[in-house]
């Protein structure tokens, strides 16, 4: 009988402390109203990365705003560590690192820490260090080593930071909020965003509470042409490779005809 | 202007990728060898994923080969024989060279072996024509009986072991006779190597045709593109089947590039000697060595980069 209301007990605090974790729910608050210049990124022949502006009205106006762009998925993403074998540089680990977004892009309107504290942060996944905390990072290969963490987090942030898909901009002229309330703003999606659902979420903050939310969807989609050599080389590899023999079969006949002569190998 | 290749997953200049097929183009047909061997690692540096590099080159190489392999069919250059046999050697080690490429992916060490095997080969074949080149300028400086007497033509000797192996054939066109076993164990080794280097292989392989095998300089040249066209279509078609790697986007643009170039490269050939051409050619394969070398053996300024064959996600 007595085990029986510690159990209960331990199960009433349980719940207590899970609904506590959860104090910040974004759907819960007041809609941010946003609009983006467009829903739909189409991936033709040109693409080399797209421009999308948002615009948005502060549900409380003065408050903070921060934005985030976050990929739909998550990506799995494996990772090579160099390291010195004899004169050589070689891949000697791997890493593989999930709960990672595949793009992560936060404009503020002033720094991050000015705005929320670090636990709201964190648990909404907003600044590198959120990232990092919910970032798994497993050995595939290789022997690891303490001060890897730090290396893999610190290798992955460069690699997606050159390839423009992760940063994180708190300024106000990128961000503008016009009176406290209309604010406006552009994500630059890189070429090397790829097809998928992207998340623009809107979080409005006053004294560190969320007090507005509101959320957008980007599909990207590769279109014509290059949706089908795409499609193909996947789902009918062996086709597509005859294809790309007999193509390039005719094109160099052609040119042989052409030049006569022909080019030399 | 700016292009989206599709399977490297990348967008880059139109006009960046022509040109490098130009360049190379204008090379292969300046110097009448390969192409293969320069684009691969020029492709490499430029950021496209290094197996979809080799992958795309295959697809290229068929191209050049066929049109170069018509017109020496029309010269009659072309062993048919000896090529089907190289042929089959060739399909056989390109097969296993595509399987260990996948290995190798899955590995993450993919770039490392590629990279070492460049080295050695292009270090190897730069070094002996810079040399074989540097003797022959020296001579054309001195005496032409010093000349007649340091040119000797040493017999093939690995050729003398192979006639007397099993499966002893004639080949009219090559005027040889010896055994099927040895053009095949010469495909199945280039093979592999154009599967893992993305090339054809005619920088390696018709030295050995000429100096191993023992066959005239033309036919060599016009039995190499032939068997080149097959095999580097079976790398194509095991790249395209196994590792999704080949980019048809990527290959037709450099093919453009190449073919344009080929025909410039061949008019300037004409005004060159060739020795000079030779050591051009021994000079900018030894950079391309010194650079790769430097890669392995220097601090990367990343130590941890992205492998290729990530799971789920994007």
């Amino acid at each position: 009988m007595k085990r029986t209301v510690i159990l209960l007990l331990v199960c009433c605090l349980g719940c207590f402390w899970g609904a506590s974790a959860l104090a910040v729910t974004p759907e819960a608050q007041q809609k941010v109203v946003t609009s983006a210049s467009k829903n739909v990124v189409e991936i033709g022949l040109s693409y080399s990365g797209d421009r999308i502006f948002f615009f948005g009205v502060n549900p409380v106006p003065g408050s903070d705003v921060v934005i985030k762009l976050t990929a739909e998925k998550e990506e799995a993403v494996k990772l090579s560590m160099k390291g010195r074998v004899g004169p050589f540089w070689m891949t000697v680990k791997q890493y593989e690192v999930t709960g990672s977004p595949f793009i992560y892009k936060i404009h503020t309107n002033k720094p991050l820490d000015q705005i929320i504290s670090k636990e709201t942060a964190q648990e909404l996944e907003l600044g590198y260090d959120a990232v990092r905390y919910k970032m798994k990072m497993h050995l595939i290969r290789g022997e690891s080593a303490p001060e890897d963490a730090d290396v893999v987090w610190k290798g992955l942030l460069k690699i997606k930071e050159r390839a423009n898909l992760y940063n994180i901009v708190e300024d106000p002229k990128r961000l503008e909020v016009a009176e406290g309330k209309l604010f406006k703003h552009y994500f630059r999606f890189p070429a090397a965003a790829t097809e998928g659902r992207y998340l623009v979420e809107s979080y409005c903050f006053q004294n560190g509470q969320l007090v507005g939310y509101g959320k957008d969807v980007i599909q990207i989609k590769k279109v014509g042409l290059e949706n089908w050599l795409t499609q193909t080389s996947k789902n009918q590899a062996l086709f597509y490779g005859i294809m790309a023999v007999l193509i390039a079969l005719g094109a160099g006949l052609l040119v042989g005809v052409i030049f006569r002569k022909g080019g030399h190998h | 202007m700016e292009i989206y290749l599709p399977i490297a997953g990348m967008s880059i200049n139109f006009f960046l990728i022509l040109g490098i097929g130009g360049l190379v183009g204008f090379l292969s047909g300046l110097f009448g060898v390969g192409g293969g061997f320069l684009l691969t690692p020029l492709m490499m540096m430029i950021g496209i994923p290094p197996a979809v590099a080799a992958a795309s080159d295959s697809n290229q190489i068929v191209a050049a080969a066929s049109s170069g392999a018509f017109a020496h069919w029309r010269l009659g250059n072309v062993d048919f024989k000896m090529g089907l046999i190289i042929l089959a050697g060739g399909i056989f080690g390109g097969t296993i060279g595509v399987q260990f490429v996948k290995v190798l992916r899955a590995m993450g060490n993919f770039e490392f072996v590629m990279k070492v095997v460049y080295v050695l080969m292009l270090g190897l074949v730069g070094g002996a024509m810079f040399v074989e080149s540097l003797r022959t300028i020296r001579r054309s400086m001195g005496s032409s009986a010093e000349a007649a007497a340091a040119a000797p033509v040493s017999e093939p000797k690995l050729s003398k072991l192979f006639v007397k192996l099993p499966l002893r054939m004639h080949f009219h066109r090559s005027g040889l006779h010896t055994s099927a076993i040895f053009p095949f164990s010469i495909g199945t080794a280039v093979g592999i190597m154009a599967a893992l280097l993305g090339v054809g292989g005619g920088f390696i392989m018709v030295p050995a045709m000429i100096y191993i095998i023992g066959m005239p300089t033309i036919v060599a040249i016009g039995t190499d593109l032939f068997q080149i066209v097959l095999t580097s279509a079976n790398v194509t078609l095991q790249q395209a089947f196994v590792n999704h790697t080949v980019d048809l986007l990527l290959a037709l643009i450099l093919l453009g590039g190449s073919t344009i170039g080929a025909q410039f490269g061949a008019v300037a050939g004409k005004r060159l000697k060739g020795e000079q051409i030779r050591i051009l050619l021994a000079v900018i394969v030894l950079a391309m060595t010194v650079k790769l070398f430097l890669d392995l053996v220097l601090t990367p300024t990343d130590l941890v980069s992205l492998a290729a064959g990530k799971g789920g996600g994007h």
